[in-house]
């Protein structure tokens, strides 16, 4: 640091010299009123930068998870100032910071991440059906509307909140393979999976999109990449985002 | 021809051991490291554990929230809406910074504990080196500013030797200009683009990225752009906290008013105006690069004080003081260049 000041010490003397020399008057006078050149140099550099850093809005990031709340991504993008306190919150823990991988622009913002094991239940467990995430936001970037209910695990109701819709691989999935597999039929607390040939000897799930609200228990439990013969990046279920 | 020949020993004296004599003498520097390592341990561990308790971008428990100043502006310019939070914070802010100026940026902001990090790894040859480079520099100073006031009482304008220019001090400086930058490019994008690249932020993604990689084996490059991306803005970008930080703008417009914890100079007992002896420890001490003794050849003015009290403590002659309320602005004393009386026991001590 002290070398560094002296060096830009030494520029401004260098400066100041320079403008002496050349004419009185001029010395008086410091482009940009009263910025020096050097630092007119670090704004308009500085400026650039963050102009370009802004057109990564355009980039746009891969389709993620987000809280409840935060579906409307334009809206969460604009909000949103990476402060990590709906990850700290999450009772569940579902909540991670997205990575660069995803995005530039969506670096550190929330996303839920169900190949964890967790998954969200809207804070119904924990505080009354109203998601800690969207009363920590200090910023609004997680926001729901006055009115709202949440999925209910008791009485089986989706709720209104939807974070996505699951949706089944049949190339991956454990069931298509006559496993016998139904751990995200049992996951569901919402009545979103049933099973073609329920009862059967080989019952296969399929999801009932209206009544899957995205909470991610089935892709939580589910098996599929850990029983080794199957090679896919993701999960058989996986839950994909709404379109906002 | 006294008074040169004990300046001449005074800094013969700082250059043998300047640096070691001026770093033990920062006791408040000690205590200011010791602050900000426990509030940014403990909230990252509360990030890690998570309790909610936030970071420096946006802390707070449960739904109160003291939001960054920076981030508060941010959201609202890019969504277009007033967010009750972000107005209370911005308020608060405002009120704090005007009682302790830019305290945050010595106290406890992360880059000051990277700083500190960066010192430590610092060979004792190079360190040596820094301190003797600024000594000097700040000395040439001190001794134009008060050869050149014996030369305007004999009649000589100062400034006629012109070897040390004064800095001139706009309202603004290139600070601005980056927060300027940040707001205009949030108004056009439509998000909080400097969130992304901001220091204090990416010092805390960084132990939640290292902490996740271990715990639950996420792999990402984010484990190295994340560093990185603090490394150039800390290391390669010269002088992140006076040139660039827009936080520090943002302080720097209400720290400008600031009259409370001020440190003012007692011209009775300082050095140069009392006994006309070159001394500027002070300058050189001060980590907000202000020079306190000759305000006009300091790189940043008072609005700029960050408390940090490294003025006070290297003081020899204990001259300064941060009293709770300045009525006028500091740093406008007069100096006045007395009768030489320098004794040999009245020298200042480098120990
Ligand atoms: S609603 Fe609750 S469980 Fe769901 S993501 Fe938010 S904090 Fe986590
Ligand atoms: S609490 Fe809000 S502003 Fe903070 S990281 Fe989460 S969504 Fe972003
Ligand atoms: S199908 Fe999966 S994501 Fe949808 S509600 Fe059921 S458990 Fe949740
Ligand atoms: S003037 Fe003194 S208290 Fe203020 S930043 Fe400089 S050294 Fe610290
Ligand atoms: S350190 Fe103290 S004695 Fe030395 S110039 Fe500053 S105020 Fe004067």
């Amino acid at each position: 640091m002290i070398l560094e000041e002296e060096e830009s010490m030494a520029e401004e003397k260098k400066e100041g010299a320079a403008a002496t020399s050349a004419d009185v008057a001029e010395a008086k006078r410091t482009p940009g009123g009263g910025i020096t050149r050097r630092g007119l140099f670090i704004g308009v550099g500085s400026t650039a930068v963050l102009l370009g850093l802004g057109g990564l809005r355009y980039a746009g990031h891969n389709p993620i998870n987000r809280p409840p709340g935060g579906t409307d991504e334009a809206h969460l993008v604009s909000g949103c100032i990476r402060c990590e306190r709906c990850y700290e919150a999450c009772p569940r823990q579902a909540i991670v910071p997205a990575k660069i991988e995803d995005g530039l622009l969506g670096m550190r913002s929330p996303m839920l991440d169900f190949n964890t094991g967790n998954y969200c239940d809207f804070c119904y467990e924990e505080n009354g059906g109203v998601p800690l995430c969207v009363q920590v936001c200090p910023t609004e970037a997680l926001e729901l509307p006055a009115d709202y209910t949440v999925g209910n695990p008791e009485t089986g109701e989706t709720g209104d909140i939807i974070i996505g819709t699951a949706e089944i691989d049949p190339r991956t999935c454990l069931a298509y393979r006559l496993t016998g597999c139904r751990d995200c039929y049992d996951a569901c607390n919402y009545g979103a999976i049933e099973l073609k040939d329920e009862g059967g000897a080989n019952p296969i799930p399929y999801v009932v999109e209206d009544k899957c609200n995205g909470c991610g228990a089935c892709q939580a439990v589910c098996l599929s990449l850990s029983s080794g013969s199957i090679k896919s990046s993701e999960r058989a279920i996986v839950v994909r985002p709404i379109q906002g | 021809m006294k008074e040169t020949k004990n300046a001449a020993a005074v800094e013969t004296a700082s250059k043998k051991d300047g640096a070691k004599a001026m770093d033990a003498k920062l006791k408040t520097r000690k205590l200011r490291t010791a602050v900000g390592a426990v509030v940014f341990v403990g909230m990252a561990a509360g990030l890690i554990a998570g309790v909610s308790m936030g970071t420096l971008s946006g802390f707070g428990w449960d739904t109160f929230s003291l939001l960054c100043p920076l981030g508060a502006l941010g959201t609202m310019i890019a969504t277009k809406t007033m967010i009750p939070r972000a107005v209370v914070s911005l308020l608060l802010i405002a009120a704090l910074v005007l009682v302790f100026g830019r305290a945050f940026c010595s106290w406890l902001c992360p880059t000051m504990l990277i700083d500190r990090v960066r010192d430590f790894f610092r060979s004792p040859k190079k360190r040596r080196e820094l301190a003797e480079k600024k000594n000097s520099q700040i000395k040439a100073v001190s001794q134009q500013e008060i050869e050149g006031l014996k030369a305007a009482k004999a009649g000589h304008a100062c400034g006629a030797c012109g070897k040390c220019q004064p800095v001139k001090h706009g309202k603004v400086d290139s600070r601005h200009a980056v927060l300027g930058g940040a707001l205009l490019s949030t108004a056009i994008f439509g998000f909080p683009v400097f969130c992304l690249v901001c220091p204090v932020g990416l010092s805390f993604a960084t132990v939640l990225v290292i902490w996740r990689a271990f715990a639950h084996g996420d792999a990402t490059i984010g484990l190295i752009l994340i560093p990185a991306m603090l490394v150039i803005e800390l290391v390669v970008l010269r002088k992140w906290c006076s040139n660039f930080c827009p936080l520090s703008a943002l302080m720097n417009l209400v720290g400008r008013f600031s009259r409370t914890f001020v440190p003012v100079i007692n011209d009775e007992k300082c050095l140069e105006t009392a006994r006309a002896t070159s001394c500027s420890k002070c300058a050189e001490a001060c980590e907000a690069d202000i020079n306190i003794r000759h305000p006009e050849f300091g790189l940043r003015t008072m609005a700029d004080c960050t408390r940090c009290r490294n003025c006070v403590d290297v003081c020899p002659t204990k001259a300064i003081t941060m009293p709770i309320f300045v009525g006028k602005k500091a740093g406008k004393t007069v100096v006045e260049i007395p009768e030489p009386v320098m004794d040999d026991d009245l020298r200042p001590s480098l120990d």
